[in-house]
C-alpha cells in the first residue's frame, strides 16, 4: 500500500466524503545521482547568500517576485500560505460534465483517491459516488490545493476507485496561431486510401503490448559497463524523409504491404499471438523487429526505420 | 510565429509526413527566485562532496546509477545517449487504435504538431483520416535522447502528438485499500444522487475556470508591495455526513435553487 500524499475530504453538495490521496503513476525512471569523479562520494547541493558567501539555512529562504518598475517584493512561508485563504483540505466538487468532452490535452497528473477511516457513513458516500460516477459516465469537476498550486480535477472511477486527474486552465494551453496546418484537401480517392491503411494497420489499444524500450536499454547500457564493456554510441543520423512524390502511389504499396501476408491482416490482427515458423515480419512492431535484428546481427539496426529492418530481415 | 522545437517525419506505411513539433502547454504558475530573507542576498546552488566537505566545480561532477548501496556505475553523457532510441528523426506509427479507447490516464505531455517543409499534402491527408475514422496513430517519438510512447490524433484542425505512459508505471487501484460498507448504497440513495449529478451536469468548459490561486499570490505580492500585512484566513473542517440521506436531499434542494 502506497503512502498518502494528501488527506482530506471531497464535498459535492452537501455531502462530504473524508478521503485520501495516492498517486496513480510508479516512479519507475532510471536515476542517475551526481558524483564527484575524484572519489565517487554523492554531490551534495547547499544553498548560499551571494552578497555575504555563507551557507543559508531553509528556514531562512525568501520567495522574491520582480514587480514590473516597482523593484522586488520578498515573500515569507506565511505570506504565501495566505494566498491560500480557499479550502485546501477540500475537493470541492462544482459540477459534473462528460468525460468525453475533456480535450486531453489539459490531463496533468494522476491520482487514486480512497476512502479515510472505517465509519459506515464515509464508507457508503465513497461507494454511492463510485456507484453513480460509473454508471452515468461522467466525472465530477471541482478544484483542489495540493502544496501552492491550485488545480481543476477531474473525479471519475477507475479500477473501481475514484480516480482524480489533475488538469491545466485553459490559459496554460498554447494557441496554434502560425502552426502551419497542411496543403490542399485529399482527393476523393486518396482519402478513401489513407483511411483504408489505417484500417488495415488498426487495432484495439491494448497499453500492456507497450514496453518501455528506453528504460530496457538505459539498464542494459548501465549492466554492460559494469562488466566493463565498451558502450559504443551511434552516430547522429540527420537525413530527412521528404513526403513521396506520389502519395497514391505510396499509399497504394503501404496498403498492399499491410494486406498482403496471408489472409489474416484485417483489424485485429496485431493483437493475435502468432506461430513463430514462417512468421510474417511486416506485422511485427519496431521494438520486435529491432530484437530479431539484434539476434541477427544486423548492421545499422539502431538507425533503421521499421520497413527498413523488414528489409534487412528478409534478406 | 511559435518556435518549433523537434523537426522530423511521421511515418505510417510508405507514406513520410514531414512534422515540426510544437509545444502545446506553459505552466502559469507564479515562480519566484530564492533569497536570502535577511539581506535579499541571492541564493547560489554549489556543488559539495559529501566526503572531502568541500565545494565541487562542474568539470568534476559526472552521473553514476546505484547498482548496490553506495556503489555505483558511471555514465557518461554519451553513454546515456546510447540508449537513446531512433535518432533520425522519425516516428514510425506501428499502427492505429480508436483514439476514445486512450485513457486518459495515459496521457502524459502534448505537442502541437504542424506541417513541415513540403509535407502540406501529406500532412492534410494524414489528418482529415485520423479525424474521419477517430483513430490515433500509435509510434515511438525520441527526444533529448530519450524515448516516448506516442499517440498522434487530430485535434482542431492540427494533429496534437501526446506522450504516453507505459502500462507498468501506472499503480493498479485494487492494490489501493477502499473498504466495502457493510451495508450498499440502497436504490433511494443511488437515485437521489444521480438527480443530484444530473442538477449539476453541464457542458464542458475549461475557459469557465481560472486559476483563482494564481491570482491570490498575484494579490498578496502587490499588497505586500504596497506595504500591507497579508494574514492567512482560518479554514473550518468540512462537516462530515452522518445521514447521507438527508445530504443528498439538501444538497438536491440547494443544487435546484441555485439553477433557477
Amino acid at each position: 500500500m502506497p503512502r498518502s500524499l494528501w488527506t482530506g475530504s471531497l464535498s459535492f453538495g452537501l455531502v462530504n466524503v473524508p478521503v485520501a490521496l495516492y498517486s496513480a503513476v510508479r516512479d519507475v525512471d532510471v536515476h542517475f545521482h551526481q558524483l564527484h569523479e575524484k572519489d565517487g562520494a554523492r554531490i551534495e547541493t547547499r544553498r548560499f547568500c551571494a552578497e555575504e558567501d555563507r551557507e543559508v539555512a531553509y528556514e531562512d529562504l525568501g520567495h522574491a517576485y520582480d514587480v514590473e518598475d516597482d523593484g522586488t517584493v520578498i515573500l515569507t512561508e506565511e505570506d504565501l500560505a495566505a494566498a491560500a485563504p480557499r479550502k485546501t483540505r477540500t475537493i470541492d466538487v462544482q459540477a459534473f460534465v462528460d468525460l468525453q468532452d475533456v480535450d486531453p490535452i489539459l490531463v496533468d497528473h494522476p491520482y487514486f483517491l480512497a476512502p479515510t477511516g472505517d465509519a459506515e457513513g464515509n464508507l457508503r458516500a465513497y461507494r454511492l459516488l463510485v456507484e453513480v460516477l460509473r454508471t452515468t459516465d461522467r466525472a465530477a469537476l471541482g478544484r483542489f490545493v495540493l502544496r501552492t498550486k491550485e488545480y481543476l480535477v477531474l473525479v471519475r472511477v477507475r479500477d473501481d476507485r475514484l480516480s482524480l486527474t489533475t488538469m491545466l486552465f485553459h490559459d496554460e494551453v498554447r494557441p496554434t496561431d502560425g502552426i502551419e496546418g497542411g496543403g490542399r484537401r485529399p482527393a476523393k480517392g486518396e482519402l478513401q486510401a489513407a483511411v483504408g491503411l489505417i484500417e488495415a494497420l488498426s487495432t484495439d489499444w491494448d497499453p500492456t503490448r507497450y514496453r518501455d524500450c528506453y528504460r530496457e536499454r538505459l539498464l542494459d547500457v548501465i549492466r554492460r559497463k559494469e562488466q566493463d564493456e565498451r558502450i559504443t554510441v551511434p552516430a547522429p543520423a540527420r537525413e530527412q524523409t521528404s513526403a513521396p512524390a506520389d502519395i497514391m502511389a505510396a499509399l497504394r504499396a503501404s496498403l498492399e504491404r499491410a494486406r498482403g501476408g496471408g489472409g489474416d491482416g484485417g483489424p485485429g490482427s496485431g493483437s493475435e499471438e502468432k506461430g513463430d515458423g514462417g512468421q510474417d515480419l511486416d506485422d511485427l512492431s519496431r521494438d520486435e523487429l529491432y530484437e530479431r535484428a539484434k539476434e541477427a546481427d544486423v548492421p545499422g539496426r539502431s538507425k533503421m526505420s521499421k520497413e527498413e529492418l523488414v528489409e534487412a530481415l528478409k534478406a | 510565429m511559435p518556435r518549433s522545437i523537434w523537426n522530423g517525419t511521421v511515418a505510417f506505411g510508405l507514406v513520410s509526413v514531414p512534422v515540426k513539433l510544437y509545444s502545446a502547454t506553459q505552466s502559469k504558475t507564479v515562480h519566484f527566485r530564492e533569497v536570502h530573507l535577511q539581506d535579499g542576498g541571492r541564493i547560489e546552488h554549489r556543488r559539495f562532496c559529501s566526503k572531502e566537505d568541500r565545494e565541487v566545480p562542474y568539470e568534476e561532477v559526472v552521473r553514476g546509477f546505484e547498482v548496490a548501496p553506495d556503489e555505483y556505475v558511471v555514465l557518461s553523457d554519451d553513454e546515456r545517449k546510447a540508449a537513446a532510441g531512433d535518432i533520425a528523426h522519425r516516428i514510425d506509427i506501428e499502427h492505429f487504435v480508436p483514439a476514445d479507447e486512450i485513457d486518459p490516464i495515459y496521457y502524459e505531455k502534448t505537442y502541437h504538431v504542424g506541417a513541415g517543409k513540403d509535407g502540406e499534402d501529406a500532412y492534410r491527408l494524414l489528418h482529415d483520416a485520423l479525424h474521419g475514422t477517430h483513430r490515433a496513430g500509435i509510434g515511438r517519438f525520441t527526444y533529448h535522447d530519450r524515448e516516448y510512447l506516442t499517440a498522434v490524433r487530430a485535434r482542431d484542425g492540427l494533429l496534437a502528438l501526446h506522450t504516453l505512459r507505459f502500462a507498468d508505471e501506472l499503480v493498479d487501484g485494487h492494490d489501493i485499500d477502499a473498504p466495502e460498507p457493510r451495508r450498499a448504497p440502497d436504490e433511494r440513495e443511488v437515485e437521489m444522487a444521480r438527480r443530484l449529478v444530473d442538477t449539476l451536469h453541464e457542458d464542458f468548459d475549461p475557459t469557465r475556470y481560472e486559476d483563482e490561486y494564481r491570482e491570490a499570490v498575484l494579490e498578496v505580492i502587490r499588497r505586500k508591495s504596497a506595504g500591507e500585512e497579508v494574514r492567512p484566513d482560518e479554514e473550518a473542517p468540512a462537516a462530515e455526513s452522518d445521514d447521507l440521506m438527508a445530504a443528498l436531499q439538501a444538497s438536491l434542494d440547494g443544487a435546484k435553487a441555485g439553477r433557477r
